[in-house]
């Protein structure tokens, strides 16, 4: 099983390191990105990745090496600041960035609209964070994003309690 | 009354949905003598004035499109930035706008917005929800005019309410599902209409793939490990 983890909280914050150190002891392999230096940008609503240039983003900051990772690994693992009680806009921005991940064709599912898959691959994504926020409201929110993109969400817990992201696997 | 309106789409204003939106509802708004005042934070420019007009007035409408669930990511960066009104008694109103038909779709957005007021010293005034609304900017002005009337008149309502009430907003952002039969039209003959309309769309935009390529199809790691991981902890 290989095991993406995505740290949107500076590379020497205590907790995330400590997140990292213990996630890693539990699966070997795979692959760390930080990305709090990188700097990724707001989505830019440009809809090339639906309409021109299928499945590839427009804005050019690194993040293509990030979706091209959570194409290659069995799961995804999130950690993320907060900020009025949710996570922060380093993270939603990470979220928003997802798109290229879904066509712009749509689809009944449940009863809802979603938009169909351009992968053939059930993503499986979790979410640790550090700080104040409300944790139920944070696993309706990622439970529905994790749903539109044709996956299974792992849920949000507080980074402390790093380990209980996987213990579903 | 003097509305604030800041708009947290990504997209520049002369290609932005919710500033067509934006613009229909303040006629309603202004028409009885009201006044206001609109910035949009996809020009990094009007931030700072944004933020001044936010601690200056009473009434704030943010107004943005549904991103993943909930705020793009650029209108969560500016509220991060804000101190919380210290003075009480500001309203703070939303009007949230979705590609997806079923009103639905934003309720989980909404929660979150009727929590947000609070955190930065405001009172929540409601929020305007309206889904389908992905391509206002495409259509020809007749039928962008029709699509965008009924803000006219949210506009005209707001102006003497000064609150989205729950059950004036529901009505309007019905749909809240599709209903049976519309899903049994959608299944029969929803895939061939979409694949005309975008690929209209996407030709006009230039594209030589096909919509539902997979770029990074068969990307898969041989072996990775957390080596510099490791070397880091």
């Amino acid at each position: 099983m290989r095991l993406f983890i995505v740290n949107t909280l500076p590379e020497d914050n205590p907790a995330a390191r400590a997140a990292i150190h213990e996630l890693s002891e539990k699966i070997s392999d795979g692959q760390v990105m930080h990305t709090y230096e990188m700097n990724i940008h707001p989505c830019a609503g440009c809809n090339f990745c639906w309409l021109k240039t299928p499945g590839i983003c427009s804005v050019k900051d690194g993040y293509e090496a990030i979706l091209k990772e959570y194409l290659a690994s069995d799961v995804t693992v999130f950690l993320a600041g907060t900020a009025l009680n949710f996570v922060d806009y380093h993270m939603k921005n990470m979220v928003d960035r997802l798109l290229p991940l879904v066509t712009m064709y749509i689809k009944i599912a449940d009863g809802q609209c979603r938009h169909e898959p351009r992968y053939d691959k059930k993503f499986c994504f979790g979410l640790l964070y550090a700080g104040t926020a409300d944790q139920n409201y944070l696993n309706e929110w990622f439970g529905r994003v994790i749903l539109n993109f044709g996956g299974e969400s792992l849920g949000a817990f507080p980074i402390e309690r790093a380990k209980e992201v996987l213990s579903c696997i | 009354m003097h509305l604030v309106i800041i708009s947290g789409a990504s997209r520049p204003q002369r290609l932005s949905n919710t500033a067509k939106m934006i613009d229909a509802f303040l006629q309603g708004y202004e028409a009885a003598g009201n006044t206001s005042e609109v910035w949009y934070l996809s020009n990094r420019n009007q931030w700072s004035e944004a933020k001044a007009a936010f601690e200056k007035e009473n009434y704030i409408l943010l107004a943005l499109p549904l991103y993943v669930e909930n705020m793009p990511g650029i209108m969560l960066e500016f509220l991060t930035q804000l101190s919380p009104k210290s003075v009480p008694g500001t309203r703070m109103a939303f009007l949230l706008q979705g590609g997806f038909p079923e009103a639905s779709q934003s309720r989980c957005c909404e929660k979150y917005l009727e929590a947000l007021p609070a955190q930065l010293g405001c009172i929540y005034a409601g929020t305007l929800i309206k889904g389908d609304m992905f391509g206002i900017r495409l259509m020809d002005e007749k039928n962008q005019a029709k699509t965008l009337s009924p803000f006219i008149e949210m506009g005209r309502y707001f102006a003497r309410t000064h609150v989205f009430d729950k059950a004036v907003v529901n009505e309007f952002a019905r749909p809240e599902y599709m209903s049976a039969k519309e899903i049994r039209i959608f299944k029969i003959f929803g895939r061939p209409v979409q694949r005309i309309f975008m690929g209209r769309m996407a030709k006009k935009m230039g594209c030589k793939e096909r919509l539902d390529s997979k770029p990074y199809a068969y990307m898969r790691h041989s072996q990775g490990a957390f080596s510099k991981l490791k070397k880091d902890i």
